[in-house]
């Protein structure tokens, strides 16, 4: 288990992570989220050994983190770290070689994950004669080769087209199913709710919200859509409540504590048939726009 | 994976990428091609050189050519006689033209000469004077044995006139036995001393510079393209910039053996009289302070690869050791005009001068058989203390972001 306890790190005046602590368990993928400069690169590079922090722990399996450790941690940066005049097996294989593992087992591998990736017939091209999504399939390949304990992955999903990230999430779940722990960042929200079992949300370098999704979607506003046949403007007479939307689909009404739904139930029959009405409760998205708002 | 494991994997790299990559082997084949070109060329084209063509006008004067080509010879210049009838004959031959056969052509060199004058100087005897003429100038060893047999026989004919015998005449100009004594000897061969310096500076200034500067590049290379991040995921920065000096150090003395191996192999071949067997003497001093200054320069060149922002300003951040490279291969010419002044001595302590200027003092000037071991430990300990500091500039700035960083930044975070 990797568990990062009170960490800080600040670059000059600017704090850039403020006392984070967050844990990542084998077999489980949990996604940070958070926008520019919240903290989600520092806490990856700082996983990584790229900066000492200057606070705080962070643990393996219960002792701090040292090269060794390292060494059975794939990592993926937010911009891509490749020879761009190397063979794109001697790539992998190199980094994989660097990461402990033998020469013949290192092409070995390096081979099957270019298979498995759809890079097959690439494997003596250049990587920068290679397109940015299958150089990023490459750079996952460095990070998958050596069969790591722990995948750190910065905005892995970034620039890919559709089948690639349905290409990549199959591989994280698969890795995951090996018992590989996982920590990826993502602005791509719906993509983190779709894979994770776990999400933490950073602002200005501390967590803003941690959990599971269903622990997360309970602190998600709720909200009721309401939708009347044949009226579009009958929210007008609605005093003291926050219309979120309006569209084909209906109106979203922001539900408050204290709030009388049964008597925006009313005015809705009063205004036409009401062809449906119920309380949603809010993704991710909801959740993090509120967090990051307020 | 332990650190020497690590040194050597990331060397590996460094020098298969070089090996697969044009720039290597094209800088290998220029420097190999002109290295061979410069010891066979000169031995293919020279020709020998051409005797002093000498016109001798007159009877008087051409009774004199067994006697001058002997003193010639003995004075070791080549040198032709012709018998020309009058003086302005003479002046004829002596002026260039530009075409050959003018004049009497009766010498072997007349067909040779094209454009240049028949003679290169004309001598005429008359009763009591004695007349030496040329174009515009003569060689001063040439002018000398002409005056010398001149006043020899002026001497002998005044003497026989006088009634002295032939033979007393003949003893009185026969020079005595001179022996010259030297207090301080120079080297056996000063000239081939300093030109093997001076290739021995011209190829370390060059190779030096050259694979510094790829060491730089290198490095800029892995920060801009943020490999660096990667590697430093699994590898110590340490190791990194180690395995990255080595590897590229390595190549750098495969290219340099391979050029002097082949003009050790081209002068075996030609044996050129050109190249001095000094040069080849100087052989270790050269290998032991490329190695020496390699790897001192190249930690300071990996330091500043870090610290850049954009690979255009690798050279701009160089700058300080691109001085000192360009310091000392200036310095080496002092050294060898004047190896032994206290000055050179003294500068050729200084550890970024030690590679240019030690070989030359080696070469052409007195260097105490204890001189070359303080050197090299004073070179080790300057390493050692660049290595850390390089160690250090290079671990906080290899993954820091933002503009480029000055030195005394790099030094002081």
């Amino acid at each position: 288990m990797l568990e990062i306890s009170e960490l800080y790190q600040r670059f000059g005046d600017r704090v850039a992570v403020d006392k984070l602590s967050l844990a990542v368990n084998g077999g489980e993928i949990v996604g940070l989220v958070g926008r520019n400069g919240a903290g989600k690169t520092t806490t990856m590079r700082a996983v990584m050994g790229i900066y000492r922090p200057l606070g705080g722990s962070i643990t393996w399996s219960g002792h701090p983190v040292a090269l060794s450790d390292r060494l059975r941690f794939g990592y993926m940066p937010e911009e891509r770290g490749l020879y761009p005049q190397m063979r794109v097996l001697d790539q992998i294989a190199y980094f994989a070689r660097l990461h402990g593992v033998e020469l013949a087992a290192a092409r070995r591998d390096a081979q099957k994950w270019l298979t498995r990736l759809g890079l097959e017939g690439r494997e003596l091209d250049l990587v920068v004669a290679l397109s940015h999504g299958n150089q990023q399939r490459v750079q996952l390949a460095v990070a998958l080769v050596y069969q790591p304990e722990l995948l750190v992955l910065d905005e892995p999903f970034a620039g890919l087209d559709p089948s690639a990230v349905d290409s990549l999430s199959e591989v994280l779940r698969a890795e995951t199913a090996r018992g590989t722990a996982v920590l990826f960042s993502s602005h791509q929200l719906d993509l983190v709710e779709r894979l994770c079992d776990r999400v933490v949300i950073l602002d200005q370098g501390k967590v803003l919200a941690s959990g599971t999704l269903d622990e997360l979607r309970t602190r998600s506003p709720q909200r009721l859509r309401i939708k009347v046949a044949g009226s579009a403007d009958w929210t007008a007479n609605l005093k003291g409540v926050e219309v979120i939307s309006k569209d084909p689909l209906g109106v979203l009404i922001a539900v408050t504590p204290g709030m009388d739904t049964q008597a925006v139930l009313r005015q809705a029959m009063a205004a036409g048939l009401v062809e449906e009405f119920g309380l949603e409760t809010g993704g991710l998205v909801e959740l993090y726009r509120q967090l990051v708002s307020n | 994976m332990n650190s020497l494991q690590s040194i050597r994997l990331i060397a590996g790299r460094e020098i298969s990428e070089r090996l697969h990559g044009r720039a290597t082997w094209i800088l290998t084949g220029i420097t190999t091609v002109g290295a061979v070109a410069l010891i066979v060329g000169p031995t293919l084209f020279n020709m020998p050189t051409k005797p002093y063509a000498v016109g001798l006008v007159g009877p008087s004067a051409q009774t004199l050519a067994p006697t001058l080509r002997a003193a010639a010879k003995a004075s070791g210049i080549g040198m032709t006689t012709m018998n020309v009838s009058d003086d302005a004959t003479a002046r004829s031959e002596l002026t260039p033209t530009q075409t050959s056969g003018l004049g009497s052509g009766q010498g072997p060199l007349s067909s040779l000469r094209g454009g240049s004058a028949t003679l290169d100087v004309a001598l005429t005897l008359d009763t009591g004077s004695a007349t030496i003429e040329f174009y515009q100038a003569v060689s001063p060893t040439l002018a000398a044995v002409l005056r010398a047999v001149v006043e020899e026989v002026h001497q002998r004919d005044v003497l026989t006139q006088a009634g002295v015998s032939p033979s007393v005449v003949g003893a009185a100009q026969t020079p005595e036995q001179i022996s010259t004594v030297t207090l301080k000897p120079a080297s056996s061969d000063l000239a081939g001393r300093r030109i093997a310096a001076l290739a021995a500076g011209i190829l370390l200034f060059f190779t030096l510079g050259i694979f510094g500067t790829a060491v730089a590049s290198g490095v800029a290379q892995e920060k801009t393209s943020r490999t660096a991040e990667v590697l430093l995921a699994a590898v110590t920065p340490r190791d990194l910039m180690t395995g990255k000096v080595v590897g590229i150090g390595l190549m750098g003395f495969a290219q340099m053996a391979v050029t002097i191996a082949a003009a050790l192999v081209a002068n075996a071949i030609v044996q050129s009289s050109l190249v001095p067997s000094e040069v080849w003497v100087l052989l270790p001093a050269i290998l032991l302070w490329f190695v020496l200054g390699y790897t001192l320069f190249a930690f300071g060149y990996a330091a500043a690869g870090a610290m850049v922002a954009r690979q255009e300003e690798v050279q701009s951040v160089s700058a300080p050791f691109t001085v000192f490279l360009v310091g000392g291969y200036l310095l080496m010419y002092a050294t060898i005009a004047s190896p032994d002044a206290p000055w050179i001595r003294i500068a050729s302590y200084v550890p970024p001068l030690m590679p240019a200027l030690m070989p030359a003092r080696l070469a052409v000037g007195q260097v105490a058989i204890w001189e070359t071991p303080l050197a090299v430990l004073i070179m080790l300990a300057s390493i050692y203390g660049m290595a850390r500091l390089a160690g250090r500039i290079y671990a906080t700035s290899l993954v820091r972001g933002g503009p480029r960083l000055s030195w005394l930044a790099a030094l002081t975070r």
